[in-house]
Formats: C-alpha cells, structure tokens, sequence
C-alpha cells in the first residue's frame, strides 16, 4: 500500500512541478516581473515533491487508522490547508531589492493549489483499496 | 626721413611689450571680482538607497533625482536640491506598499514627492550637517541631516516622526511612528 501511495505522491509532484514552471514562465512573459531568485525551477521542483510526498505519508496514516473515511478526510483536508497556505505569499516580506512585490501573490497562489491539483487528478490511477 | 618710421614703430613695440603683463594683471584682478566660487556638482550614481526602517514598516525609495553642489573646502556654496518618488516605496509586500501609498497614509497621488533642500551646510566633529527643509506630505519642516562625504559616497541618517508630518495621525499607534532613515548616494563627478 505504501509503495503506491508513495508513487502518487511523486507522479502528483512531478505533474505539480511542470505545471509551476510552465505558469512561471507564462507569468514572467505576460508581467516581465522576475521573482526568479525566490521562484525557480530547482525551488518549485523541490517545494512540489516535499508537498506531495508529505501528502502521501499523511494520506498512508490516514489510511492506516481511518481505512476507508481516509479518502474523503484526506481531500477535504488537503483542500483546505491549500486555500489556508495562500496567506503565505500574501504576507510574505520579499528582500527589499526584488521590485514589484505586488505581482509576488499573482504568481504564487495559484501554485498553491497545484499539488492538490495534481494529487486529485492523478488519484484514479492510484486507488488504494 | 625714411629712417625716423622704422624707429618709432620699434618704440611702440617695447612700450606695448613692457605693457602687456602689467595691464593683463590688472585685467586678471579686476575680472576676479566678479567670479562667483562654484561648488562642484555631482552627478547621483544608480546603486543609491534610500532605506527607512522602524519595527513595522521597513523598506526603501527610489527615484531620486535633483542637485547636489558639495565642495569640503566652499560649504558656504555647498547646497542639496533632492526629491525621491513617494509611489516608489517598497515594503518588500505588495499589500503594504498599496496601503502606504494611499490617502491613509502617504497620499502619493496628492504628494508626489519628498523634497530636501539645504539651506545651510556645516562642518563638524565627524563630518557634516546639513541643515534644511524636508517637504514631506504637503508639510515642510526644518531638520538636520548629519552626513559624511568619503571616497565620493554620501552617508547620512536621520529620523523622521511621521505624526509631525500628518501623517494617519488618527491612528498613531498603527505601526511605528517614528522612522529611522538612511540614505547613501555615490556620486560622480
């Protein structure tokens, strides 16, 4: 049960990854705004597998004590901590060197979500009974 | 007949030669007069900064633009004539910046600009003192910047009371209201 749980963590933080860079780089041509010594690949590839294998070790003690409400709790609760973590860019004091700090939020919340994202869709291939 | 022309244009000559230096001393003295000692203007280089720091808020400004005449040895001449862009302000978080830049706070639409203009520079024990008038949200008032001039970088540091500048002075307790600036500005001649 683990290995697969394990491997959706890592299939879902690798689809999460590629989906951060690819907005990345759209936002960066649609704003010219560079955050990209807060917001880069090597980041965003690191922050997505620490998120999703996080996930997958919550979801395996879930499922390890719950059995089958894991599921259901596991979701909402991954939804909500997504929703909650946006409060993170929002108040975040970027170095006084990186300019237009008003855009920082337009770039990160939505690659908050991208983990869940990722872990929802990739969930039918890895149903663990 | 023929020979008295030769004779007194070569007298001429020595009168004008002997002439020629007193009356270009004379001239010398005379345009000194009316020369007015100028300090040396500096150019402001682009690496400045312009930082405030409190225990909420912190941050920088910039676009700063103007004069600065210095010369240690003319400070009587010596004058700073310079502004930076109130929209300019960095907090390092987009919301604040929104927020300092409002009617609340610095009303940058209505006070587009901080201006300091010197009125006086003096020398003193660690360096200088420039002494002036801050305009600063539609109020000007008198300080003092304490400053020091080396390898052709200005540093100076001073503290502003954004209550004296009515500044959201219905809330004084929101967030500090007393700012810690300092300022560095390499120039070039």
């Amino acid at each position: 049960m683990f290995k697969k749980i394990f491997f959706h963590g890592l299939a879902a933080a690798l689809l999460a990854a590629i989906a951060a860079i690819i907005y990345n780089r759209i936002y960066f041509f649609a704003f010219e705004a560079n955050f990209s010594k807060l917001v880069n690949v090597p980041v965003l590839i690191a922050i997505n597998l620490l998120g999703c294998l996080l996930a997958a070790f919550v979801y395996w003690g879930l499922k390890k004590w719950l059995g089958a409400r894991a599921e259901i709790i596991f979701n909402f609760s991954f939804a909500i901590i997504s929703f909650a973590s946006i409060t993170i860019p929002l108040a975040a004091k970027l170095p006084l060197d990186v300019q237009n700090p008003e855009l920082f939020p337009g770039l990160t919340v939505p690659m908050h979500f991208f983990p869940a994202l990722a872990w929802f869709t990739l969930n039918p291939l890895f149903k663990v009974e | 007949m023929f020979g008295i022309k030769p004779q007194l244009f070569h007298l001429k000559r020595i009168t004008m030669k002997r002439l020629i230096y007193p009356v270009a001393a004379i001239t010398m003295i005379i345009a000194s007069a009316f020369t007015v000692i100028r300090s040396q203007d500096w150019k402001i280089g682009d690496d400045y900064s312009v930082k405030f720091t409190s225990d909420d808020p912190s941050g920088v400004f910039k676009g700063l633009k103007g004069t600065i005449s210095f010369d240690d040895k003319n400070l009587a001449s010596s004058k700073f004539d310079v502004s930076v862009d109130v929209a300019s302000i960095n907090t390092g978080n987009g919301m604040k910046n929104t927020h300092a830049k409002s009617e609340k706070w610095l009303d940058a639409d209505k006070f587009p600009l901080i201006k300091f203009t010197s009125s006086a520079i003096t020398s003193t024990s660690s360096g200088y003192e420039a002494k002036g008038i801050l305009d600063f949200h539609g109020v000007q008032k008198e300080i003092t910047i304490p400053f020091t001039f080396q390898n052709n970088v200005f540093s100076g540091s001073f503290s502003v009371n954004r209550l004296d500048y009515n500044i959201n002075t219905s809330e004084p307790a929101h967030g500090a209201s007393e700012l810690k600036v300092d300022i560095t500005v390499p120039v070039s001649k």
